[in-house]
């Protein structure tokens, strides 16, 4: 991770540097570096058209005093400047200096030290590279910047602000390291061994195997997990840190296929290597609970992992089988590569028996249809409680990870009727993410009651990776889920 | 079916329709107690004793049920292999006249069947239907009503059951120059015309065909002095995808690719019928998307009516194309207010199945006023995003905008998974302006994907023309609104 650390301003006198500037920055408030360097950086920003818009950026080589670039960053207006825009700002200024081998970011114009904290957790996110299986790239072309002063006015004050930023920063990273491993390396056993490394951080781990599940009657996740070679884990991560004693714990549940061939029912060639990031929602729930961990949050959670692979084989599962699951309901296997939802149904019984949670929260790479319905700007979001919906919408707005409402109801649970068991694990193309949520809500126990859990359902398939680069969030892995969840519980779950 | 409204008991030797609502009506206690029928949850029970009956439920006793509940009855006395009785009667005594008038336009609605020729004629519909009601006067007004709509639902179903040898986008636009009959003022722009106006899209897209494309304008001037709303609807009599062709699995399906212009058609006739005050207006893009030497390419680069420049990448998705010419059209007619109807994507279908319809828009209040003449009438929607993304997918490297992204260029997952139906508002969003304006994607509502007291499975729904009709009623009906 970029070696961030706050510093009280004074100017350079070598190597780049990145300066925030608003609109209304812009020519005005530029008189120290002008001072510096002999009135260039007025001028040059000004021939480059600078005027400080929004997502604007100018570079001036050697512009004097020393230095050997300016970077200038827009922030847009300053009334309309929020947290989401000082994060893409510092993610911007992050990836501008990637190559420098010394630079500081002057973060002064985004405001004062919580403003440079949020710079700097920007910079920091979109600074992450997955560089473990680079092995003849030449130093030249890797990025050089490895610490990154931040100006601001009282950077003690800055450092505090950031402590907890960087606990969320680190759950990120675990979360897209473990998405960007590839399957042949995270088997279940080894990402269940991965999350032992949460221990450190006061996190309580159990990992069971096989033979524990299948006593718990874990029948669907099994079924799953039959024809591949690597045996599934269930890890459980949980972590207290609730004032109050016997708090009913949050659950975060997440789907966690290493690999999905699909199985028998497999999928097409083409852009089955996305098939890697098909754990992305147990990888969150990891990097999650490193992230309240990391930063001491005053809550009981506990995340919940269903790690399988899914493999055709001649042991693999069939469509057509029938699986009992642990809540004792039968599901009649239509298609195998339906496989995340036979894990989640498991995992989330197994998840109300055991702790009763307050609420609970699934994530999962779970349809193509999802994408098909919202793209990848937005998550679905399915829920059988308004307001837990809402928070977490709010949320995911609050941190630039945006969720969409999708609806329930009988007439889509109706598709999921099966002739010879409870149900069937699909419902037909036709509203498929939509019939896959009703699915995982057979497994909310006395649904449809006052009794049931508040219980609320992230589609993540579309927004687990990208193929494209954003402010805050470097191609590939995205870790979508672990800062708005964290956001959720610190809004509304602690103390 | 006509309707009549009588007062006192169900005459002797006509069958009722007896809706059921808590207490179970004398005389019944001991069939309904037989068959263990709840009403609650049962549609219809059929009875010869203690009279030619037939009980239905009403459900939650929401609007929507009882429509349905008013359908399950007359369907119960008309099965598909005989003819219905000539007259049947409706018990709404006890039922407020809106109430009744739900009832009584579930079983108009209902008393449809597909009017093509055939040498063996379907079994007909009964001939009357007399509503039983507890004071005529009172229950009248909203009876009227809903006689008014359910003709405007038989209208558009008409329409989309007519398939596209029959229902060219000449004969389409012939119907609808019918309308005159009722109050309408129905202006028709042909093929030459479009060309001379420079309505691109329309004009590419029904080229190919022997006839049309047509933008016909249906007006309301109702009574009150303000903007009119505008509907603007999709009628593509047939899409074969043009060079860009369907797959042959289901392509019949595709005579009902004028849904949109249908529904609108029939929410007119409904304003008009039942003479409402609000001025409203349809824009209707007429064409055939076929295939020939004349059809537009892929590649193509279209001047559309608003000046704008479209790349075409993909024929089939042509809805989009001819709603952009009637867009801009509309907006002529300086709308208070645009919704946009039509069959326009299969991603809306992934996405929503056959329960709901999408729902987009650029304003807010609109939007949430779709949602609940949906919720009130049982054609449901569900809101839809349009992100920044969506849009910026639409950028071209040599035109203002393209229509839609090629297939395999999503992101990841081999590029299998685009949200087309998202891509398609915001493409429709471009033609709009500033007028505030709603969007429904209607695939996979226009027909019943299961059979039931409405219609049996296949046959069009009309969705969309109990909601306009609705909306105007709640939004645009306020001779102070402005």
């Amino acid at each position: 991770m970029l070696d961030i650390s706050f510093a009280r301003p004074s100017l350079p006198s070598s190597g780049a540097v990145a300066l925030l500037l608003a609109e209304e920055d812009v020519p005005g408030a530029l008189g120290p570096w002008d001072e510096a360097t002999g009135g260039a950086v007025t001028r040059g920003l000004e021939a480059a058209s600078f005027t400080g818009k929004k997502g604007q950026t100018a570079t001036l080589l050697a512009p004097g005093g020393g230095l050997a670039k300016l970077v200038a960053i827009g922030l847009g207006k300053r009334a309309a400047l929020d947290a989401k825009g000082r994060e893409a700002a510092g993610g911007a200024a992050a990836a501008a200096l990637a190559k420098e081998a010394k630079a500081v970011l002057d973060a002064r114009f985004a405001g004062g030290a919580e403003a440079a904290a949020e710079v700097a957790l920007g910079a920091a996110l979109r600074h992450w590279r997955f560089d473990k299986y680079r092995t003849t790239e030449k130093p030249e072309d890797k990025p050089k910047l490895k610490a990154l002063p931040v100006l601001t006015d009282d950077a003690a004050k800055a450092k505090a602000a950031f402590a907890p930023k960087k606990a969320v920063a680190d759950g990120v990273f675990l979360t897209r390291e473990l998405v960007s491993e590839p399957p042949n390396v995270l088997t279940p056993a080894e990402f269940a061994e991965r999350c032992r490394r949460l221990e450190a951080l006061g996190v309580a781990v159990e990992i069971l195997g096989p033979k524990e599940l299948k006593k718990l009657g874990f029948g669907a996740m099994l079924g799953v997990a039959q024809g591949s070679a690597n045996e599934p884990r269930l890890v459980v991560l949980r972590w207290e840190g609730a004032k109050k004693k016997d708090a009913k714990p949050v659950c975060f549940i997440g789907k966690g296929v290493t690999f999905d061939t699909g199985g028998i029912s497999i999928k097409p060639a083409g852009g089955m290597e996305d098939m890697k990031w098909d754990m992305a929602g147990a990888g969150t729930v990891a990097g999650l609970m490193a992230a309240l961990a990391g930063r001491k949050a005053k809550v009981d959670a506990v995340g919940l992992l269903g790690l399988v692979e899914n493999m055709p084989s001649g042991t693999a599962q069939r469509p057509g089988d029938v699986v009992k699951t642990a809540s004792g309901q039968t599901v009649e296997v239509i298609n195998t590569d339906a496989e995340g939802r036979l894990v989640l149904a498991d995992v989330m019984h197994y998840a109300q028996e055991k702790f009763s949670p307050r609420f609970m929260v699934d994530l999962a790479t779970l349809t193509g249809a999802i994408i098909i319905a919202l793209g990848h700007e937005h998550a679905g979001l399915f829920s059988n409680n308004d307001e837990l919906a809402q928070q977490i919408a709010a949320a995911g707005d609050a941190v630039g990870e945006a969720c969409w409402r999708m609806p329930l109801g009988e007439e889509y649970d109706k598709k999921i009727k099966s002739d010879i068991a409870d149900m069937k694990n699909v419902g037909g193309r036709d509203g498929g993410a939509i019939t896959a949520a009703q699915f995982l809500q057979r497994f909310v126990r006395d649904r449809g009651t006052d009794k049931a859990v508040p219980w609320a359902h992230l589609d993540i398939a579309g927004t687990a990776w990208t193929t494209k680069d954003h402010a805050t969030v470097p191609k590939g892995a995205t870790a979508f889920g672990v800062r708005l969840l964290d956001r959720l519980v610190a809004e509304h779950y602690e103390g | 079916m006509k309707l009549r409204l009588r007062a006192g008991e169900a005459p002797a030797g006509r069958p009722v329709i007896v809706p059921v609502r808590g207490a179970v009506p004398a005389g019944f206690a001991d069939a309904v107690a037989a068959a263990a029928f709840d009403a609650a949850k049962d549609e219809a029970l059929r009875l010869f004793l203690p009279r030619d009956a037939v009980l239905v439920g009403c459900g939650d006793g929401s609007g929507a049920a009882l429509l349905r509940a008013g359908a399950a009855g007359l369907r119960a006395l008309w099965p598909a292999d005989r003819a219905a009785p000539e007259r049947v009667v409706l018990d709404a005594r006890g039922f407020g006249p809106e109430e009744a008038a739900r009832l009584a336009e579930g079983a108009l609605i209902a008393a449809w069947a597909p009017s093509l020729p055939r040498a063996e004629p379907l079994p007909s519909p009964p001939k009357r239907l007399d509503v039983l009601c507890d004071d005529e006067d009172a229950a009248r007004p909203a009876m009227e009503a809903a006689e008014a709509v359910a003709e405007g639902v038989r209208f558009a179903r008409d329409l989309v059951v007519a398939p596209g040898n029959v229902l060219t986008p000449r004969a389409f636009a012939d119907r609808l120059a019918a309308l005159e009959e009722a109050d309408l003022d129905v202006q028709v722009i042909g093929p030459k015309r479009l060309a001379r106006m420079g309505a691109g899209g329309l004009c590419a897209v029904g080229g190919a065909a022997e006839s049309g494309p047509y933008l016909v304008t249906l007006l309301w001037r109702g009574t009150i002095a303000a903007d009119p709303v505008a509907f603007v609807a999709k009628g593509i009599t047939f899409d074969t995808g043009g060079l860009c062709v369907k797959p042959a699995k289901g392509m019949e399906e595709m005579r009902a690719d004028m849904a949109g212009a249908a529904a609108a058609a029939g929410a007119m006739l409904a304003l008009a019928r039942r003479r409402s005050p609000a001025p409203a207006a349809a824009v209707l893009a007429i064409a055939e998307n076929a295939l020939g030497a004349a059809s537009y390419r892929p590649g193509d680069v279209l001047r559309m009516l608003d000046g704008r420049s479209v790349e075409v990448v993909d024929t089939d998705a042509e809805g989009r194309l001819v709603l952009a010419d009637a867009l801009a059209h509309a907006r002529r007619l300086r709308p208070a207010a645009m919704v946009t109807l039509a069959t326009l994507t299969g991603s809306v279908v992934v996405a929503l199945g056959h329960h709901r319809a999408g729902l987009f828009g650029s304003d807010p209040p609109l939007m949430a006023a779709l949602a609940a003449a949906g919720e009130a009438t049982g054609e449901r929607l569900w809101p839809l995003p349009i992100g920044e993304r969506h849009r910026r997918d639409l950028d071209s490297d040599i035109a203002d905008l393209r229509h839609c992204l090629p297939a395999g260029k999503g992101e990841g997952w081999g590029g299998r998974f685009l949200p087309d139906a998202c891509h398609a508002a915001a493409f429709l969003r471009e033609f709009a302006g500033s007028v505030p304006w709603g969007h429904l994607d209607i695939a996979g509502v226009e027909s019943l994907a299961r059979g039931g007291p409405l219609g049996a499975k296949g046959m069009p729904s009309g969705f969309g023309v109990r909601l306009l009709d609705r909306l105007v009623a709640q939004h645009f009906e306020d001779p102070h609104r402005l």
